[in-house]
C-alpha cells in the first residue's frame, strides 16, 4: 500500500484496477497531447491544423484546459468549469494538462501521488523525445529507459541495506580554506557528480593511481557527506592534494572559488579513468563541457568564418561598453545578451580570407552546444593593471533566475532569428525542454578580495540550504536569489542521452579476466600432467 | 458596441489566437520578461513559503491569499510590452 499520496480517494480509485487503467490511460493521453500541441503550434507549417479544444461549458477556446479524467469533458480552471462538472457528474479527478497537476472534487484540493507523478514524467519525456529534431547520425533521440535490476543485480541488491539519496554536512574551515567548501557543497549538490560517486563509478578503494588522486578524494568526500556522521567534516586529503596538484592554490592564504573550481574540474578529469584530451567523456566533460561559436563576419564581403572552441563554463562582464553597468539591466539574462552581442573588431584586428584586405569586422560569441550543467561566473574582481594590489570588487548585485532559458543564447536560434527578422524566433526545434535549466547551487562572496569570506547556497529537490563552512542551515528560494551571487549552477531539466557504450577499459578488462582465466586452465592442465607423469614414473 | 456583441467577438479572437498560434507566442513573451524580472520567483518562494506554515494546506486558499499581490506586482513596463504586442496582433486582424 503506497504511503506516497496525499489523497484516499486516488488509493481506493487504484483500489479498482479498471478505474486505474482509464484514469492513467486519459492522463497519459492529454498530458502527451498538451506536449505536442505546444510543439506544432510552433511550427509555421503545422499551425493550421490544429484545432484548439473549447470548454464543453463555456465554449471559450482553451489555452489552459483541464481534463476530466473520468470522460471526455475539458475546461477551463477560471470560473470552475472542470469543478462544476466533476461535481455534477459525480466524476472525481481532472488534470491540468500542462503541469499533470490532479485534482481531486471529494478533497477539493490538488492532490500529490507518486504514481500520478511518474505517469505525467513519463508521458512527457516520451513526448518530448519523439519530437527532438536534432539527429546525431541520422538516429533519432535516445529514449530514456527505466532501469530495470536484471536478476543478478537483484540478487546482490537483496540484503542490501537502502539510503537516502540526499545527504548534507558542514565543512570544517582548515585555515581560509571557505573557497575550498563553497565549491565542494557545490559539487556535493551537483546530480550528475553525486550519482556518479554514489553510483560507485570511481571506487578509491580499487583505484590504480597510488596517490594524490583528486577522483578517490572526491569519493571519499561523497562518502564522508553520506555517511551517518552529522559532525562537520574536514576534507584534509582532498585539501592536501590540490596543493599538490596546482602550485597557485597551495597554502594557507584565500584563493578565489572560481580558480579552485577550474582547477579541481581540470585534476578531477586527468585522474578520471579514460580521461582523453580530445573529446573527452569523463565525468567532468559529461557533465560541463558545451561548445562556443565564435562567427567573425566580414562587414565588407559578409564572408563567415567560424569557430569552435570547447567550454567547461561561461564568465560574465558585468559592465557594458562604457564601462558601467547599465541600470535596468542587471540580470543574468542581460549579462548573456551582452555576452552574445556582436563586437567591432577594428581593421587592424582582422583580414578577410574571402575578399583578402583588412577590413572592419564584427565578432559574436554563441552557444553551440549546451552542457548539461551549466556554470557562470559573474567577473566582480576587476583588473586594473598588472598589480594586484589594485584590483576591485564589483558589488552591484545581478538577478539571477531559479529557472533559465538558454534558448535565445544559442547559435541555432541566433541563426534563425536573424533568418526571420521578426522578433524572438520561435519556429526554433524544440522541445522547449532541451534548452530549460534549474539553479541548484549558488556561491556568494562578501567582503573585499584578499579578505573576504565565500558561503554558498544549494538545493535538495525543492528545498533549499545555506552552507557557511561547518554551519548549514535550511532556508528558501527567495533567500538564494536574494543573496548576491558570484556564481550560479544550472542544471538540464530533463537530460539528453547517447546510446549506451560499454567503456573501452571496460571492455580490455574483461577480454583481459577472460585471457588470464584461459591461462590458469592451461596452467592448472599443465600441472595436472605433471603430477601424472610423476605418478606414472613411480609405478 | 453592445455587451453581447463584444463577447462574441472576444471569443473569436480568443479562438483565432489560440489556434494560430499567438496566443501562445504572446504568453511566451510574458513568461520571460516576468521570469527575468523576478516576479516568478518571488511569486514562486512566497507560495511556498505561505504553504509550508498553512494548515490545512489548501490551493484555493493559498491561491486567494497570494493573488492580489500577484496581480499588482506585475511590472509596469512589461505590462506595456505585452499590451502592445496585443494590440498589433488585434491591429492586424482589422486591417
Amino acid at each position: 500500500m503506497s504511503t506516497s499520496t496525499t489523497c484516499s480517494h486516488i488509493i481506493a480509485a487504484f483500489a479498482d484496477d479498471e478505474l486505474r487503467g482509464t484514469i492513467l490511460s486519459k492522463l497519459k493521453t492529454v498530458v502527451t497531447w498538451n506536449v505536442n500541441r505546444f510543439q506544432s503550434v510552433r511550427n509555421p507549417a503545422k499551425r493550421r491544423k490544429v484545432a484548439a479544444p473549447a470548454c464543453s461549458t463555456c465554449n471559450l477556446s482553451l489555452s489552459r484546459p483541464f481534463a476530466c479524467l473520468h470522460c471526455v469533458y475539458a475546461g477551463c480552471w477560471v470560473g470552475g468549469h472542470i469543478v462544476d462538472h466533476l461535481k455534477d457528474k459525480d466524476h472525481t479527478f481532472c488534470a491540468d494538462v500542462k503541469t499533470g497537476s490532479v485534482f481531486c472534487s471529494e478533497c477539493d484540493d490538488f492532490i500529490y501521488d507518486a504514481k500520478l507523478d511518474e505517469i505525467y514524467l513519463s508521458a512527457v519525456i516520451l513526448a518530448e523525445e519523439k519530437q527532438t529534431k536534432f539527429q546525431d547520425a541520422k538516429k533519432p533521440r535516445e529514449a530514456y529507459k527505466l532501469w530495470t535490476p536484471t536478476a543478478k543485480e537483484a540478487a546482490a541488491l537483496e540484503g542490501a541495506v537502502a539510503i537516502p539519496c540526499q545527504g548534507r554536512r558542514g565543512l570544517l574551515n582548515l585555515g581560509q580554506t571557505c573557497y575550498l567548501n563553497a565549491v565542494l557543497q557545490c559539487f556535493a549538490h551537483n546530480p550528475l557528480l553525486r550519482n556518479y560517486f554514489l553510483g560507485d563509478k570511481h571506487n578509491s578503494k580499487q583505484c590504480k593511481i597510488e596517490e594524490n588522486c583528486t577522483c578517490c578524494e572526491m569519493d571519499k568526500l561523497f562518502s564522508e557527506i553520506f555517511s551517518d556522521d552529522m559532525n562537520p567534516y574536514g576534507p584534509i586529503s582532498l585539501l592536501a592534494t590540490t596543493w599538490k596538484a596546482s602550485a597557485e592554490l597551495s597554502g594557507y592564504a584565500q584563493q578565489d572559488a572560481h580558480e579552485f573550481f577550474m582547477s579541481a574540474l581540470n585534476q578531477i578529469h586527468s585522474t578520471s579513468r579514460g580521461s582523453t584530451n580530445v573529446s573527452c567523456n569523463c565525468i567532468i566533460h559529461s557533465t560541463f563541457a558545451g561548445q562556443l561559436e565564435s562567427d567573425v563576419k566580414c562587414e565588407r564581403c559578409g564572408n563567415v568564418t567560424t569557430t569552435v572552441d570547447p567550454m567547461l563554463d561561461i564568465s560574465l562582464e558585468l559592465k557594458g561598453k562604457g564601462g558601467e553597468i547599465a541600470s535596468g539591466e542587471n540580470t543574468l539574462a542581460a549579462c548573456l545578451r551582452r555576452f552574445t552581442q556582436p563586437e567591432k573588431l577594428g581593421p587592424k584586428e582582422y583580414s578577410c580570407s574571402k575578399c583578402g584586405k583588412s577590413h572592419e569586422a564584427s565578432k559574436r560569441l554563441s552557444i553551440r552546444k549546451l552542457p548539461p550543467v551549466l556554470s557562470f561566473q559573474f567577473k566582480r574582481f576587476e583588473q586594473k593593471s598588472k598589480d594586484k594590489a589594485s584590483a576591485r570588487k564589483i558589488d552591484a548585485p545581478i538577478r539571477f533566475p531559479a529557472s533559465l532559458n538558454m534558448a535565445p543564447y544559442t547559435s541555432l536560434v541566433m541563426k534563425e532569428t536573424e533568418k526571420e527578422n521578426s522578433g524572438p524566433a520561435f519556429s526554433y526545434p524544440g522541445p522547449e525542454a532541451m534548452y530549460e535549466y534549474d539553479l541548484f547551487a549558488v556561491i556568494n562572496h562578501e567582503g573585499q578580495l584578499n579578505n573576504g569570506h565565500y558561503t554558498n547556497f544549494a538545493r535538495f529537490q525543492d528545498e533549499w540550504y545555506r552552507f557557511d563552512d561547518d554551519k548549514v542551515t535550511h532556508s528558501s528560494l527567495g533567500e538564494c536569489l536574494r543573496s548576491a551571487a558570484y556564481m550560479c549552477f544550472y542544471v538540464k531539466r530533463h537530460l539528453d542521452y547517447k546510446p549506451y557504450v560499454t567503456p573501452s577499459y571496460v571492455l580490455t578488462r574483461e577480454t583481459e579476466a577472460v585471457r588470464e582465466k584461459e591461462l590458469e586452465k592451461e596452467k592448472e592442465a599443465a600441472r595436472m600432467k605433471e603430477v601424472e607423469d610423476a605418478l606414472l614414473a613411480t609405478v | 458596441m453592445a455587451p453581447a456583441n463584444v463577447d462574441a467577438l472576444y471569443a473569436q479572437i480568443r479562438k483565432r489566437m489560440v489556434e494560430g498560434g499567438e496566443w501562445e507566442q504572446i504568453q511566451a513573451a510574458l513568461a520571460a520578461k516576468l521570469n527575468e524580472s523576478g516576479w516568478v520567483d518571488d511569486l514562486r518562494d512566497r507560495s511556498k513559503e505561505r504553504a509550508r506554515n498553512m494548515d490545512p494546506l489548501s490551493f484555493q486558499t493559498l491561491l486567494e491569499q497570494v493573488n492580489p499581490n500577484a496581480q499588482t506586482s506585475v511590472p509596469l513596463a512589461v505590462k506595456r510590452e505585452i499590451i502592445s504586442l496585443i494590440r498589433q496582433y488585434l491591429e492586424k486582424q482589422f486591417e
